[in-house]
């Protein structure tokens, strides 16, 4: 018997319910009546609506219009490819993804070590402050932004102002819609996304906490400096977690569209760098009302997704470091 | 009680409640939904929940239920709705807009009309007529209108020390020297300017004005889009008689006026600061820094709120090119053409056009569509809040109904809700771009709407 066949049988030895004891059979009944709200939620919730959506990416499904919906193949697809917003949609969110997002790693690991540091007094009040603003609906916090970046009354300019820069009104730092240096938006997106990097942070801070400190007495001893410690000891010690971060970062630009909703309701402006591909596939499915369309988009999108996030778990076993695992 | 009769009475007890829940069962559901118009705020809310309960208590053979949802997402809801096949029955008040939004979906009321004999004679026939859609029908029946007039708030006139503007329409404007100047889009651009003024009180007339730091605006044309903004230029379309997309010349002209009036003369709020908070992040006659505005109606009840202490007052629309314009707003309820009940939801529809059409027009901040019910309505609404104790010029908005915009600026185009995201987006380039070359805009605007028109077709 070969190597192929042995575990053929070995696997179904143990899968086959015929096999089974009564008592393994009643373990796996009970097994499966507790799981069921999730697995039936998860057919309901999300795997019929997915097969459905890959239906609807094959039909002209206009939302208002759903009995006149057509089987058309695959013209959605061929429409994808020839549609510019699309192309557009798509390189805004990549450039956008790749400023901002170690922007916000950065800042959210630099933030934890400072909340981690035994220097600091105070830590358990700036942890709840830095925290805090995560508490508050995005929604809310994007309309407060909105005017703290309002280019003639808004705090940031005003607070530029007091060095001497002439920065309000038409002329000055148009944070969110300048026809002239469209590409500030992204600075004050980024800048915006600073506001929520309260969890993140927090996650950050749990991994520190977990990072074994006789591995810095060690590292004192042997004289190595703060930014050696960091580089040889805290980073490799947290990558997991930084990798964890990392993926939902990835994903969460990808699915980019609060902020840019709240702020130009799908505009796109200024010249076109808000067309985040969220905006474009909202305002096809449920603007326009083109849910087949919509749908092809969404699964362009789950494609995209699924394909960096691979990479990711590739590109993990060259730099995530696993305690008592042989990648490590 | 022997043991049969004790059965028996069970037994009848147990019918009666049978018979009860029969009937209550029998009642037909018919749902209303709320949203795409007026009827979401929390005041409003709890009127239109008495007049279904006194509606649902006046007959034993429908259940009305209401439906509220928020006016941000009711378009969406309403969408998904109709494509579940879950739409609801009869939906309202809805505007121009809001209808055109859903193109096909309307019940036409034709038949209804006719076998019920409504009686259409308490309505402007024209009115009646601007419901009556080409291929779709008779699709509602008037309910409220909003006419539009300028607003004009008087202490920023009082402190610039100017005269108001005329208080009818034909009257000339007579100026700070006496002298008469007619009421047009010219003399308001020169008014406007006097009132738009910067940090240091200095007015957008005078060499010295700083745009970069303006903390005061002469007009606005507030609430609406460019098609909404344009139609004081005179009516137009964006699409031609053969459905072929266009700006019209009087349009192209005002495009001009409103590029000119936010980067050269500076009295128009531009995109820097349309959204700022001392312009009432939007609301700019409520904040009190802006000295015109035209405007619907229904903003009077809805969102003068802040102007407690401000002495405003109603103006007529000016002219252009000797032409007035005062675009129009006009409500209905409508039912929708998926409704398994349209007798009922019929006699829903004329129980709120109605009996409550009074009721729900004072509620919504409309005139009553009603002739009857229209020489009443101004003193109701004048005496509730925010309005009461104000003596507003009301003739102006009874005038301002003849010079109603004819095609509607929220009437439909091919392939309306892709077409209105092409020349909003344009819109904002207009607003926010001080460089925009507006010859070549106004081409590439044509050339993106006849896109989205082809592709209706």
């Amino acid at each position: 018997m070969d190597m192929v066949s042995a575990f053929s049988e070995v696997r179904k030895e143990r899968f086959s319910w015929r096999n089974w004891s009564p008592a393994r059979r009643r373990e796996a009944l009970w097994g499966l009546g507790f799981i069921s709200p999730w697995l039936i939620g998860f057919l309901i919730f999300y795997l019929a609506p997915m097969i459905a959506s890959l239906v609807f990416s094959t039909m002209n499904f206009e939302l208002t219009k759903p009995d006149g919906a057509t089987f058309i193949g695959l013209q959605n697809w061929q429409r994808l490819l020839n549609d510019d917003t699309m192309w557009l949609a798509m390189s805004v969110t990549f450039v956008f993804a790749i400023i901002s997002l170690p922007i916000g790693m950065i800042s959210a690991f630099l933030l934890a070590v400072l909340l981690n540091s035994a220097n600091l007094m105070g830590r358990s009040l700036f942890r709840t402050l830095y925290y805090a603003p995560t508490m508050v609906p995005l929604i809310a916090s994007t309309l407060i932004w909105a005017q703290v970046l309002n280019p003639s009354d808004g705090w940031i300019n005003r607070f530029i102002e007091i060095f001497g820069f002439d920065v309000r009104g038409v002329d000055g730092l148009r944070w969110l819609n300048d026809p002239a240096h469209p590409n500030l938006v992204f600075i004050a997106y980024s800048f915006i996304g600073l506001w929520t990097i309260g969890n993140a942070m927090l996650i950050n801070l749990s991994a520190l906490q977990g990072v074994p400190s006789e591995l810095y007495d060690a590292a004192r001893v042997d004289g190595a400096s703060w930014l050696n410690r960091l580089w040889s000891i805290t980073i490799p010690m947290v990558s997991p977690v930084i990798f964890y971060n990392l993926v939902l970062s990835v994903i969460g630009l990808l699915q980019y569209f609060i902020v840019p909703w709240v702020l130009t309701g799908g505009s796109g402006d200024p010249e076109g760098r808000t067309m985040f591909y969220m905006i474009h596939f909202f305002k096809q499915g449920f603007i326009f009302n083109k849910l087949g369309y919509g749908a092809t988009l969404a699964w362009l999108m789950f494609a995209v997704a699924l394909v960096i996030t691979v990479m990711l778990f590739g590109s993990a076993r060259y730099w995530v470091h696993y305690a008592g695992d042989s990648r490590s | 009680m022997s043991k049969r009769y004790y059965t028996l009475f069970l037994a009848v007890v147990l019918m009666m409640l049978m018979s009860i829940s029969t009937a209550a069962q029998e009642r037909t559901t018919i749902r209303w939904f709320v949203g795409l118009g007026a009827g979401t705020d929390a005041p409003q809310i709890e009127a239109q929940e008495a007049i279904v309960e006194e509606f649902n208590n006046s007959q034993d053979e429908i259940e009305l239920v209401l439906e509220i949802v928020d006016n941000d997402q009711a378009f969406g809801i309403l969408s998904t709705q109709i494509a579940a096949g879950n739409a609801p029955d009869i939906v309202g008040p809805v505007g121009v807009r809001g209808r055109s939004n859903f193109p096909g979906v309307w019940l036409d009321l034709t038949e209804l009309l006719e076998s019920t004999n409504y009686d259409l004679t308490d309505f402007d026939p024209d009115l009646v007529e601007f419901y009556n859609i080409e291929g779709e029908g008779q699709i509602g029946l008037p309910f409220a209108i909003f006419p539009s007039f300028l607003m004009y708030n008087e202490e920023l006139f009082d402190e610039a020390g100017i005269p108001y503007p005329p208080r009818n329409y034909g009257d000339p404007y007579v100026d700070w020297n006496g002298e008469e100047r007619e009421w047009n889009m010219e003399t308001l651009r020169e008014l406007a300017m006097i009132l738009t003024v910067d940090g240091e009180g200095t007015d957008a007339t005078m060499d010295e004005f700083n745009p970069d730091e303006i903390v005061q605006f002469g007009y606005g044309t507030q609430y609406t889009d460019i098609r909404g903004r344009l139609t004081l230029f005179g009516a137009g379309s964006f699409a031609d008689e053969d459905g072929n997309a266009q700006v019209p010349e009087h349009w192209q002209e005002g495009l001009d006026w409103y590029q000119k009036a936010m980067w050269e003369d500076w009295f128009y709020p531009n995109g820097v600061y349309g959204g700022a908070d001392f312009m009432g992040g939007g609301n700019w006659f409520e904040s009190g820094n802006m000295a015109m505005v035209t405007i619907h109606l229904w903003y009077l009840p809805c969102c003068t709120w802040g102007l407690e202490g401000v002495d405003y007052q109603l103006a007529p629309v000016p002219s252009y090119n000797g032409v007035t314009t005062a675009k129009m707003h006009g409500d209905t309820f409508s039912i929708m053409e998926s409704t398994d009940h349209p007798v009922e939801a019929f006699e829903v529809l004329t129980y709120l056009l109605g009996e409550k059409a009074n009721e729900l027009a004072t509620l919504y901040g409309g005139m009553p569509a009603r002739l009857s019910l229209q020489p009443d309505y101004f003193d109701t609404i004048g005496q509730n809040d925010p309005l009461a104790g104000r003596d507003l010029n009301w003739d102006i908005v009874v005038a301002g109904m003849a010079y109603a915009d004819n095609p509607s600026h929220e009437g439909p185009l091919p392939n309306l809700l892709e077409a209105e995201d092409v020349y909003n987006t344009w819109t904002g380039n207009l607003d926010n771009d001080p460089d925009f070359d507006l010859d070549a805009g106004i081409q590439e605007l044509i050339d993106a709407l006849q896109d989205v028109f082809d592709e209706a077709q």
